[in-house]
């Protein structure tokens, strides 16, 4: 397989990183406005159960998206401020073991959460 | 002038206080000079020229990486002066840093112009051509000194002492923008690492502290965005092809100039 | 013991990568850019695990609720401060995005004249720069009177 394609270069990191920015800008926009003074509703009534259980149900699909870019940028830039603070080329596979393994984690979580309400 | 110097003998590191006289015209090499002649001669730095153009005389001054012979005391503003070794090097003495990790980053990534064909080089009838708006994509990267302030300056290299830092990568895009140049994917193997151009995050001051104008900021930003458009479109630098590249010389049975007439009109 | 000290980078080190006096504005940004990035992922993490509550049914969100509002006003001013970081993360990042993949707001490679001003540090970039801080603070004094004013103090 010519390295041109190859998907464990840094610049394909990158460009994940840049495009789920780009979706949760517009994601994450809307998230917080269910939250925000726009609704009408003082902060604690925004944090009832049946309100954020009829948001999550609501727009499932939207959260799921959230979801997804948000653990996968958020974790990748914390592997990225791991690998550049501890810089040995021997702890890197450790670092990025660990960030899948986290993500992993989180995801099933998050996915468990958004089918099972 | 008070002047405040990080001394390091090998052994232990200290502060060290001198008085000196002082012209508001001296520059702090003026100074430094001053204090090895006439206050102590064990003090060791480096310096070349003078003038700003081979770059050894690269310190702290005062907080800020600066070129010690293109500081003047009046444009400094203080009372006194504080002088430290260059930031994220190792010390071999007072002010003289160890540049070999610096050296081999630039060296990394093969700062030649790079042929397909290096016979090309020893078979051209004539040199290569630049016109002066390719010359100028990329001319101001060459203006570099290597005097070492910008990995001072830069906050990834103090903590990722693997990153090649601006002074490299800046080298790199200058060679890659070059037309001569056909090294791009050579180049971008290099690059794309780990601990390569993707750990600038654009902080800027690398280009704040550069005494020559090099910008390396916006070379490295000019360089990810090439890689990006390599990876993402398979578009790769544009390089002149060697036809193009050398200019022709005049067929056989071109008319030739007219002589040149020495005769000055209006003479004898 | 002694050799150990000359091997050492001077001066290098996490502190001194996020410390940026005397520099220029844009390493402030960088400084800021990676406290509020920090600051997201933690929060991330917990907050997946507060909304997997929901999940477990109206009585395990309740009492995830009264155990964050035991903090007392530490919840609101927490919330608030992952506010700034989101506003000032996101519109950053949006700029950052437009430096680097795409080479906007750098100028072009000129010829360098004395006094030397780079220009991938000179006015777009500025502009750039106080338009997003004004945005910021402008959402986060918003977000601010929202969370307080839910609190009763406002």
């Amino acid at each position: 397989m010519p390295s041109k394609y190859s998907l464990l270069k840094e610049s394909w990191n990158m460009i994940l990183m840049y495009a789920l920015a780009l979706i949760m800008i517009f994601v994450l926009t809307f998230h917080l406005l269910l939250v925000s003074p726009l609704t009408g509703k003082t902060f604690d009534q925004v944090l009832t159960y049946s309100y954020v259980l009829h948001n999550l149900t609501y727009y499932r699909i939207v959260f799921g998206l959230l979801l997804y870019a948000a653990v996968i940028h958020g974790l990748n830039g914390l592997r990225v401020v791991l690998i550049e603070w501890l810089h040995v080329k021997r702890f890197q596979w450790i670092i990025n073991m660990i960030i899948v393994m986290l993500m992993a984690f989180l995801l099933a979580l998050g996915t468990y959460t958004l089918i099972a309400i | 002038m008070k002047v405040r110097i990080r001394r390091f003998d090998g052994q232990k590191a200290w502060w060290q206080d001198y008085e000196v006289d002082a012209k508001p015209s001296d520059t702090v090499l003026d100074i430094l000079n001053r204090i090895r002649e006439k206050h102590d001669h064990t003090l060791a730095f480096r310096q070349s020229c003078q003038m700003g153009s081979c770059g050894s005389c690269g310190m702290v001054i005062n907080g800020l990486p600066a070129l010690a012979c293109q500081t003047r005391i009046s444009e400094l503003k203080t009372e006194s002066i504080r002088l430290e070794p260059l930031y994220n090097y190792k010390v071999i003495k007072d002010l003289v840093v160890d540049l070999t990790d610096f050296v081999n980053k630039h060296r990394s990534v093969k700062p030649w112009m790079i042929r397909k064909n290096p016979q090309e080089l020893e078979e051209a009838p004539m040199e290569f051509k630049v016109t002066p708006d390719q010359n100028l994509t990329f001319v101001q990267f060459d203006y570099c000194i290597m005097c070492g302030l910008c990995l001072a300056a830069c906050p990834t290299v103090a903590i990722d002492p693997l990153f090649l830092g601006p002074q490299a990568l800046a080298q790199a895009y200058r060679y890659i923008a070059d037309p001569r140049d056909e090294g791009f994917e050579e180049r971008i193997e290099i690059l794309d690492d780990s601990h390569g151009v993707w750990r600038c995050h654009f902080a800027g001051a690398c280009s704040y502290v550069c005494p020559k104008g090099v910008d390396p900021a916006k070379a490295i930003q000019y360089l990810k965005k090439e890689v990006l458009k390599y990876r993402l479109l398979h578009k790769k630098k544009a390089s002149v092809k060697p036809a193009e590249l050398i200019q022709k010389p005049p067929p056989a049975n071109a008319p030739k100039p007219p002589p040149f007439d020495f005769k000055i009109e209006g003479g004898e | 013991m002694e050799k150990e000290k000359e091997e050492k980078r001077y001066k290098s080190g996490l502190l001194r990568s996020l410390r940026p006096y005397k520099f220029n504005l844009e390493r402030y940004t960088y400084t800021l850019h990676r406290i509020t990035g920090v600051i997201l992922i933690l929060y991330l993490i917990a907050h997946v695990f507060e909304i997997y509550h929901l999940a477990l049914g109206p009585v395990a969100w309740q009492q995830t609720m009264a155990l964050l509002s035991s903090l007392g006003i530490w919840e609101k001013i927490g919330l608030w401060i992952i506010a700034g970081s989101a506003l000032y993360h996101g519109a950053n990042g949006l700029r950052l995005i437009l430096n680097e993949a795409f080479g906007m707001l750098l100028g072009k490679p000129v010829l360098p004249e004395y006094p030397y001003t780079p220009t991938s540090l000179s006015r777009n970039q500025k502009i750039a720069i106080y338009t997003i801080v004004v945005i910021v603070v402008a959402l986060w004094i918003w977000a601010g009177i929202y969370l307080l004013w839910g609190l009763g103090i406002i």
